[in-house]
């Protein structure tokens, strides 16, 4: 019976970076909350306040890797809950290759939205 | 030659109100994980008014560039202040139960997972109670 | 479990005749035995007496049991539906005794598996009050009633309370559920032995008696046929951490189970640990498991 079950793409690799990435995200998306709730308020955000922030390089640096983080986190969970369905085949294939195209275009954009608040290029 | 019988929804009688704390535990969490995976994808997609906002110099420092007026606005509707208390909420809870699902995962505390999972459920509600007034701060006036 | 509580008068009787007849002294601990016996006799009697009492006022009381019918073979039985069943209750009472007490007096048709009626065999766990148990395992008196029974969730029924269980078995049997060590002690006749603690370590893996309550439980193995589930994971789970069996054949193990759809896909619901009849931490086990197989995967890097 054991060939069945040999899809040679053993998740456990996805599965450790999903408990990673976990332990990252408590604690960054806790500060992001906190930073941009309670510290400074949203509704008095603007475009001076947030680039005074972001062209710090560690605060900026750090909102890469969150974005980074948290677009394999959710995609990566997304992508389970579909798997945990019994999504196999073709569909699976396609799916998977377009939350794949998905995280790129958001971790791309945000860099970008990051860039123009760093007054970096936004290529 | 017996052919058998699929009972289709009569399988799932009764099932919601059997559910365990891990059970439930697992709903929440995947429904709060599809929340958040929806926001970071609106998130991105409004701040990244940002990018046209970028070259024009006079209207950021005059505060009435792109960004700035279109996150004020949103900030200035009600549904959206109450839309980010319920995103505090959705969120508080994952990363609480998340805490749990890591400890579940490390092998610890496995014998009281459903006390941990009341746990976070009263926790978070306590802390998005406690957070009303500061998100909702302004709106009124 | 499933016995009757035997009429215990008559046994007493004799057994306190016999008792007189030891006139020598005793030793302390012996007195101090002979008087505990004596008082759980007092108890037992008490006991039998209040039943006794019981039985003759309560005789109209009944159970009412509302069990799942389904019979492909015979038209107008096709639709599923259920039937009522009113069973005199009998201290003691589990839910087989009703249903076999259902078949033999009201309906010889109502079909189900059942065996050893002790919590052994594992063919009667059935879907009782909307959680799966095992017939022989649950008094009548701690159910909320009418009692509904259905046969085992996420399974195909076969007949009334019968399900197809092949699946489970195939399960089953893709994690190699036996014995197999990468050495031989020399002597053809040589024991195998495990130390005490390995043998704490898999004690109640062990346990497992193959009834698919934890299966049937499984939200994700319902969505998903080719998750090995908590069952068979539980029984690698048995094999792997036998220290009998060599690195290598725990690698072996290990490669069947971080399969896609092996430990991977647990979600830790608890809903299997939940059912369990003999009680087993099946979901501490998988967890193990994953953990394992994470650690082996890091050494090969």
């Amino acid at each position: 019976m054991a060939e069945r079950y040999s899809s040679f793409e053993p998740g456990g690799r996805r599965w450790l970076w999903q408990r990673i990435t976990a332990a990252f995200l408590v604690v960054v998306l806790a500060f992001h909350f906190f930073l941009l709730h309670f510290v400074n308020h949203a509704d008095e955000v603007s475009f001076l306040a947030s680039s005074a922030r972001m062209t710090d390089l560690t605060y900026y640096s750090l909102m890469v890797l969150f974005l980074i983080t948290a677009t394999f986190h959710g995609v990566n969970g997304v992508y389970n809950a579909l798997e945990n369905q019994g999504l196999t085949g073709t569909k699976k294939q396609v799916v998977k290759y377009t939350l794949i195209a998905a995280s790129i275009v958001l971790v791309v954009q945000g860099i970008r939205t990051a860039n123009a608040w760093a007054g970096l290029p936004t290529f | 030659m017996s052919q058998s019988y699929d009972r289709g929804l009569v399988e799932d009688f009764g099932r919601w109100r059997e559910f365990s704390a891990g059970m439930w535990a697992w709903v929440f969490h995947k429904f709060t994980g599809w929340v958040l995976v929806g926001y970071l994808f609106t998130h991105i997609a409004v701040l990244s008014t940002a990018i046209s906002a970028a070259g024009q110099t006079q209207a950021i420092a005059a505060e009435n560039d792109v960004y700035t007026t279109v996150i004020t606005a949103l900030e200035s509707l009600l549904v959206v202040r109450i839309l980010e208390v319920g995103l505090l909420a959705v969120a508080v809870f994952h990363i609480l139960n998340g805490c749990r699902l890591l400890l579940v995962d490390l092998g610890i505390g496995l014998d009281s997972q459903d006390k941990s999972f009341y746990a976070s459920l009263v926790l978070t509600g306590a802390i998005v109670v406690a957070s009303v007034p500061t998100f909702l701060a302004g709106v009124f006036g | 479990m499933s016995t009757h509580v035997p009429e215990t008068e008559t046994e007493t009787d004799t057994e306190a005749e016999t008792e007189v007849e030891h006139s020598e002294p005793l030793a302390p601990a012996q007195e101090e035995r002979m008087r505990k016996k004596a008082e759980a006799r007092a108890d037992r009697e008490e006991r039998a007496r209040q039943e006794a009492a019981e039985r003759a006022t309560g005789d109209d009381d009944t159970v009412h049991l509302k069990v799942f019918r389904f019979d492909p073979e015979v038209e107008g039985k096709q639709e599923p539906r259920f039937d009522d069943f009113h069973v005199p209750y009998e201290k003691g009472m589990t839910v087989l005794d009703a249903l076999i007490y259902a078949r033999d007096t009201f309906d010889s048709s109502l079909t189900f598996r059942h065996s050893c009626r002790q919590a052994i065999c594992g063919s009667d766990a059935l879907f009782i009050n909307g959680r799966q148990r095992l017939g022989c395992k649950t008094q009548l008196s701690d159910l909320d009633q009418p009692v509904r029974v259905e046969p085992l969730p996420h399974a195909e029924v076969e007949k009334d309370l019968v399900v197809d269980m092949d699946h489970f078995y195939d399960q089953m049997e893709a994690v190699e559920p036996y014995f197999d060590a990468d050495e031989l002690p020399d002597g053809e006749l040589d024991e195998q032995r495990q130390t005490r603690e390995n043998r704490e370590k898999v004690k109640m893996s062990t346990r497992c008696i193959w009834c698919g309550a934890c299966m049937s439980s499984c939200n994700i193995a319902a969505g998903n046929n080719e998750y090995l589930g908590p069952a068979a994971i539980n029984k690698a789970y048995r094999f792997a951490m036998d220290e009998r069996e060599g690195t290598e054949r725990k690698q072996h193990r290990l490669n069947i189970l971080e399969q896609e759809n092996g430990v991977w896909r647990c979600q830790t619901q608890f809903s299997c640990t939940e059912v369990c009849p003999k009680d087993i931490p099946l979901t501490e086990h998988i967890q193990e498991l994953k953990r394992e197989a994470v650690k082996s995967n890091l050494k090969f890097w």
